[in-house]
């Protein structure tokens, strides 16, 4: 495991010192930074409009940094033949695969931890809400990493055989794709009278990653929502993003490894 | 590791615990908590509109939207708000005050030029209510107001009102003194004994309230109006004769035949009436009822007969369960009032300047005469009963079109060449009245010779 925690400790540093990441970094915190701002302009509840428009900044810029940082990781390696140097040593191509996987995950926590922090930072001088508030806030922002490191492990699946531009479309046509499927379903299975349509959207509901199970904003920007069993939910939808993790990491590995570079 | 069998197990394993979990247990639960448009966002917005609805800016959007609403309310630009009411619903189904709001503009707003309502927009105000309702099940207000709606605009169906007021009596957010109107909700749904029960209940709950804190002038004010309320109707139900008939007591001892009650004898009001089609669209009715005291006010309803879903006086208010802002172009649906004054009515109802919400494309109208002492004045109902026991008409007193109620109802056929006096009636002044029509007067300002139709009465043969 150790060849598996170098090559993320040294992602970890190749992301850090990334421009392109840094300056969508720095766009989400000046983005956070004038949304209470904006509360005004609005009929609805300032606190309200304050959190539905951060948790945006928050999981769009997220989703920015998760692609590009994961799109260019292998393809780049192979392009500069450095894959050569580290493949030569004592590395198999999963350690390879996992360690980049884990770097991006390190990256990213780092990156949502901080908008994560300015975001509770305004919320909290702003609306000077209770602590318990705050933590809704946090543990919203969680899960939105548990998202985001199942966005990067669609990237890293697509990169071991697709270019990085035609991942990027991909990785986010997915991600925006997974954020509608479960309205979608809904929508069909209460007003659609065809089985077989309400059959394809389950389907594909079912098979698809579904990355709108990752946002219960709802009930924290609506209080007063009675929630029921909220920390199983919690876990599952949890249990859900490491388990498609895995399937992606494990299609990944198997790809990769039949690949020639 | 080349085609490695446990990492393709170990894949398989994964994918299919994924499915399960997500279709038995996350989906469900998402459903039913985190869901944001509750099965409506997909399929009644564009696309574009679907992944900002998703997205944190849906909450902002429709606040901006409604803050421009404002703008073209106050222009009385009303076709404009219309549309901007459903996306701000659809982009923020939590934003109360929009479905709230829209629901009485839709219900209100859309008048004719004489200020009559367009109630073929009443089923989708109503949708709108229901939609609110179910998109904010922890809060009263959306009940409340759906109830409202029933009570006030439709006045017709009362158990419906009743319905969505004791929905919203449950939820604990609702204010002391919005529980007090499903007391006459149950008065006018029938359901005299649980109006009763409620108002000692809420009483109770006054006086509890007021008991911990006098000083507050609200608790002081709501104890003593539902205090004088239970005091009026009490007496009110003792000399319309309700204790005497539904008490064991008065079953017993035959109260209500042995007493002096004001309900006694039924009083026949003689509803008569005429109508004539004195210019194209514009029908002047007239005719008696014989209730001096003012208050009466008779519904009159010229609809398509085949009125998508209508009943006698009134059409399935509550058909409609998907919010639809334009309802069908070519259906006619007309309500008014005739108010009684002296024991006459007279009224000229002009539908001429209104072609958009008269179209008039039908064959065969119905024209229907309408009153419910349910939703009469209590100084009136002292005479005629909570339900109209003191009330009869020996020509339309009917018992048939609601269930369980005593009405007076009388309705003629017209046809479209008479209302828009065209064809055979282009020479001629179509003039409809009942049997025990009195004239009191020409009423063809034209000069032309008016065709009488004798209209069997509901007893009449």
């Amino acid at each position: 495991m150790n060849a598996v925690f170098s090559i993320a400790n040294t992602t970890v540093g190749e992301a850090i010192r990334r421009r392109v990441l840094l300056i969508i970094l720095m766009i989400g915190v000046l983005l956070l930074s004038i949304v209470p701002s904006l509360g005004v302009l609005s009929a609805r509840s300032e606190s309200s409009v304050m959190i539905a428009t951060m948790f945006f900044v928050l999981r769009f810029t997220s989703a920015l940094i998760a692609i590009i940082l994961t799109v260019y990781m292998i393809p780049n390696e192979i392009e500069r033949r450095t894959i050569y140097t580290i493949l030569s040593k004592p590395v198999q191509r999963w350690q390879f695969l996992l360690g980049k996987f884990f770097g991006a995950v390190l990256a990213l926590a780092m990156m949502i931890g901080l908008m994560s922090l300015v975001m509770i930072v305004l919320f909290w001088v702003f609306r000077h809400p209770d602590i318990g508030k705050l933590f809704e806030l946090g543990r919203q922002a969680l899960l939105y990493f548990v998202e985001m490191s199942l966005l990067a492990a669609v990237a890293i699946f697509f990169s071991t055989f697709t270019t990085p531009l035609v991942n990027f479309f991909i990785s986010i046509g997915l991600w925006l794709v997974g954020t509608v499927l479960n309205p979608l379903y809904e929508t069909i299975s209460q007003n659609n009278s065809n089985p077989i349509m309400q059959k394809v959207a389950q389907f594909a509901t079912t098979l698809l990653p579904n990355f709108e199970n990752f946002d219960t904003k709802n009930p924290i920007i609506n209080p007063g929502s009675m929630i029921r069993n909220e920390t199983v939910y919690y876990l599952q939808v949890t249990g859900y993003g490491l388990l498609y993790i895995t399937i992606l990491l494990i299609g990944g590995i198997l790809i990769f490894d039949r690949r020639e570079v | 590791m080349k085609r490695n069998p446990v990492l393709i197990l170990v894949l398989c394993v994964c994918a299919v615990l994924q499915g399960v979990l997500h279709a038995f247990s996350i989906f469900p639960q998402w459903e039913r908590d985190y869901s944001p448009g509750k099965g409506n966002v997909v399929q009644q917005l564009a696309p574009d509109q679907i992944f900002l609805s998703l997205f944190g800016f849906r909450e902002f959007l429709a606040g901006i939207l409604w803050v421009r609403a404002d703008g073209f309310f106050d222009e009385g630009n009303y076709d404009a708000v219309l549309p901007i009411i459903r996306l701000c619903t659809l982009l923020d189904p939590k934003q109360i005050d929009v479905y709230a709001t829209g629901m009485w503009h839709i219900g209100y707003n859309f008048t004719d030029e004489e200020q009559r309502s367009d109630r073929r927009y009443i089923p989708s105000a109503l949708a709108l209510g229901k939609e609110g309702a179910k998109n904010n099940p922890n809060t009263y207000e959306m009940f409340f107001e759906t109830g409202w709606l029933w009570y006030h605009k439709v006045q017709d169906d009362f158990p419906k009102a009743v319905t969505w007021f004791e929905e919203a009596q449950r939820r604990n957010d609702i204010q002391p003194a919005r529980r007090n109107l499903l007391v006459w909700a149950y008065q006018r749904a029938g359901e005299q004994q649980k109006s009763l029960n409620l108002l000692f209940s809420l009483y109770e709950r006054a006086k509890e309230r007021f008991d911990k804190n006098d000083a507050e002038y609200s608790n002081r004010q709501n104890r003593d109006t539902i205090e004088g309320n239970l005091d009026t109707m009490l007496v009110r139900m003792a000399q319309r004769g309700w204790f005497a008939q539904n008490t064991p007591e008065g079953k017993a001892g035959n109260w209500y035949a042995t007493g002096a009650y004001d309900t006694k004898p039924p009083f026949d009001v003689g509803f008569s009436v005429k109508a004539t089609v004195v210019e194209p669209k514009v029908i002047k009715l007239e005719g008696t009822w014989n209730v001096l005291p003012v208050g009466t006010r008779i519904k009159v309803i010229l609809k398509d007969k085949d009125y998508p879903r209508g009943v006698p006086a009134g059409m399935d208010w509550d058909a409609d369960n998907a919010v639809n802002l334009d309802p069908p172009k070519d259906i006619t649906y007309m309500q008014d009032e005739l108010y009684v004054r002296n024991r006459r009515f007279n009224k000229k109802v002009d539908m001429s300047r209104d072609p958009g919400m008269y179209p008039f494309t039908k064959q065969e109208y119905v024209l229907e005469f309408y009153y419910n002492p349910r939703i009469a004045p209590p100084h009136i109902q002292d005479k005629f009963g909570f339900d109209g026991s003191g009330m009869t008409d020996k020509n339309f007193l009917n018992t048939s079109i609601r269930q369980g109620e005593r009405v007076i109802y009388a309705s003629f056929p017209l046809t479209r060449d008479m209302i828009w006096r065209r064809g055979k009636w282009a020479d001629k002044v179509p003039s409809i009245k009942t049997a025990n029509y009195i004239e009191t007067g020409k009423t063809s300002q034209t000069g032309q010779d008016d065709v009488l139709i004798d209209v069997p009465a509901l007893r009449g043969k």
